[in-house]
């Protein structure tokens, strides 16, 4: 890669490790660590929901599946906006005006210490799983390209991440979170540019190849269990994602918690029920013009170069023939089939598993860009990578501390001594993610493994929440409902396996609801505070 | 935010998504044989 990209990526992480820092003003109390004193904009709260949500994953992943599988993964947001405005009426007033510090903090109050504890392990358990993955995505293929060290590639992306998280808690992280929002979008519309400048067609016949290869097709209005790109899925299993997501998970309520007032909180969730599904549109549409600047250019047999060259070496005369049928033929289908038998080549001579979905925009990215926009673009990566990784640090660091550390082992500790160990709770689940993203590289289609990780507790911690809001339950319903719940999902997922993991959110939530309600009926009243009214 | 807030909010952000909705069924209808 041409030099002025390196500098221009370095550049940015030298910028935003310093902007980071430079926020930090204010963060010598726990309130100003964790939650910027509460004095944060709307707006800036809301750029942070929607970076923190939007992840490299996002900028290879998702792309890379726009240039193999079109449109339809934009479904799964489709229940987004209705869960934004669902949990501004519900969620965001009970957390915001009951001065937490993280959601699960209030179930105790609600409920009783075990259902606090329990849903704050899962969180820590799950989010540090996903932290990892995130950083293993973006890492992965930057290893494959420049032909890096993974623990170079893990570094380059943990490290900044670490520092400025550390440093600077939320009030950094929501800051750094704005300015690197801008880059990202700004590098997804610089490269739709580029690509509507390069290919040679109208923009007319560029949509009418991406549709008649079904890139455009967007709508599946089957209902299907197993099919989680649906319609029926993205509204229905979708909208229980997402109220799970949003209003259960710290790394997201640690952002809207920071806001000033309960009305800014809420407005800075509307940021993303608005610009959610228009932004990843935008991001597929990058991957299906991508597949449509390939059918005019001589296109990569395959996209992880590694494994390119591993293939080439091992056997050349086979790759040169398959090489020169693809680029010889103009039917979708046969050049489908031609790099789908390269792909088990790879898989075979490699050992390694041969999707190489992810590889597919970074590989533009080289290839194609022009000098710096490259490097501008290989900069937005990492900084999605950061964003998310930052806020889950801070969110993870939050609930050791607030959950564990304060409340079962030094209840008196001074802010000071707190700060310590925040600071170095953020240090350790640092490290811990670069270690399980080093790991994690076997995992399968990263996409599915993030979202995974959290579907197993998602919707059960959603019915707990759900069940704070109901008068009749108690912290026996809440506990036991919690333990059905997942219970249920397993169930679920061991049992029929090809359910697809939007629903689990649904049968989750569901069932803690229903089985928390029926032992709250048959037990005493055990909660020692008042029940679930919007504090005052 | 009241009722009445919240149903503003949600005719509004609604109608947005119906817009963008509506587009992507356009690109779809128009494009896709």
């Amino acid at each position: 890669m041409h030099p002025l990209n390196w500098v221009i990526i370095i550049g940015w992480l030298s910028y935003v490790v310093y902007h980071g820092i430079s926020r930090s003003k204010g963060t010598k109390e726990l309130e100003g660590y964790f939650l910027a004193n509460r004095s944060l904009p709307w707006w800036a709260v809301g750029l942070s929901v929607m970076a923190t949500q939007l992840s490299a994953v996002t900028m290879i992943g998702t792309t890379g599946q726009g240039a193999t599988d079109g449109m339809r993964f934009v479904q799964f947001y489709f229940g987004l906006p209705l869960a934004m405005v669902i949990l501004g009426v519900t969620l965001v007033p009970f957390l915001h005006r009951a001065k937490v510090y993280t959601a699960y903090e209030y179930l105790e109050r609600r409920f009783n210490p075990q259902t606090r504890s329990l849903t704050a392990f899962l969180f820590l358990v799950s989010r540090a799983m996903s932290c990892g993955t995130i950083i293993s995505a973006p890492a992965v293929v930057f290893s494959a390209i420049f032909g890096w060290n993974l623990w170079w590639c893990v570094a380059l992306i943990g490290v900044p991440a670490i520092i400025y998280s550390m440093i600077g808690g939320v009030q950094a992280v929501t800051w750094v979170d704005v300015k690197q929002m801008f880059l990202i979008v700004g590098a997804l519309i610089a490269v739709v540019i580029t690509l509507l400048v390069k290919i040679p067609a109208s923009p007319h016949d560029m949509f009418v190849t991406a549709g008649q290869a079904g890139r455009l097709r967007v709508y599946d209005f089957s209902f299907s269990l197993t099919n989680t790109y649906t319609f029926w899925s993205g509204l229905i299993g979708g909208t229980f994602l997402m109220l799970s997501y949003f209003g259960t998970d710290q790394s997201q309520v640690q952002r809207y918690l920071s806001a000033k007032s309960v009305d800014e909180a809420r407005s800075s969730l509307l940021i993303s029920a608005y610009w959610k599904i228009p932004l990843q549109a935008l991001v597929l549409l990058v991957g299906v013009l991508v597949f449509v600047f390939y059918q005019y250019h001589r296109a990569p047999l395959l996209y992880n170069p590694a494994h390119e060259r591993m293939v080439q070496a091992a056997d050349p005369e086979t790759y040169a023939q398959m090489r020169t049928l693809y680029d010889t033929s103009h039917v979708l289908i046969q050049r489908e089939a031609i790099r789908a038998q390269a792909l088990q080549m790879a898989a075979r001579i490699t050992g390694e598993p041969s999707n190489d979905v992810n590889y597919i925009i970074p590989r533009f990215v080289i290839d194609e860009l022009p000098i710096g926009l490259a490097g501008i673009f290989i900069a937005a990566v990492i900084a999605a990578a950061m964003n998310a990784i930052s806020g889950e640090l801070t969110s993870l660091s939050t609930a050791s501390v607030i959950d564990f550390y304060r409340r079962w082992v030094r209840a008196d500790a001074p802010d000071a001594h707190l700060l310590i160990v925040s600071r170095s709770a953020t240090v350790f689940w640092g490290l811990f993610a670069c270690v399980v993203a080093r790991y994690a590289v076997g995992l399968g289609s990263l996409i599915t493994v993030v979202n995974r990780f959290g579907s197993f507790f998602y919707g059960s911690i959603l019915g707990v929440f759900l069940l704070a809001m109901i008068k009749r339950a108690n912290g026996a319903g809440a506990f036991v409902g919690l333990i059905a719940g997942m219970v249920a999902v397993g169930a679920v997922n061991f049992g029929a396996p090809k359910v697809s993991f939007l629903w689990h959110n649904v049968i989750g939530a569901v069932v803690v609801v229903v089985v928390g309600l029926a032992i709250s009926a048959v037990t005493k009243p055990s909660n020692p505070v008042a029940p679930a009214r919007q504090p005052a | 935010m009241g009722q009445s807030t919240f149903k503003k909010n949600l005719v509004r952000v609604m109608a947005v998504q119906v817009v963008t909705l509506l587009l992507l069924y356009y690109l779809q209808y128009i494009f896709t044989p």
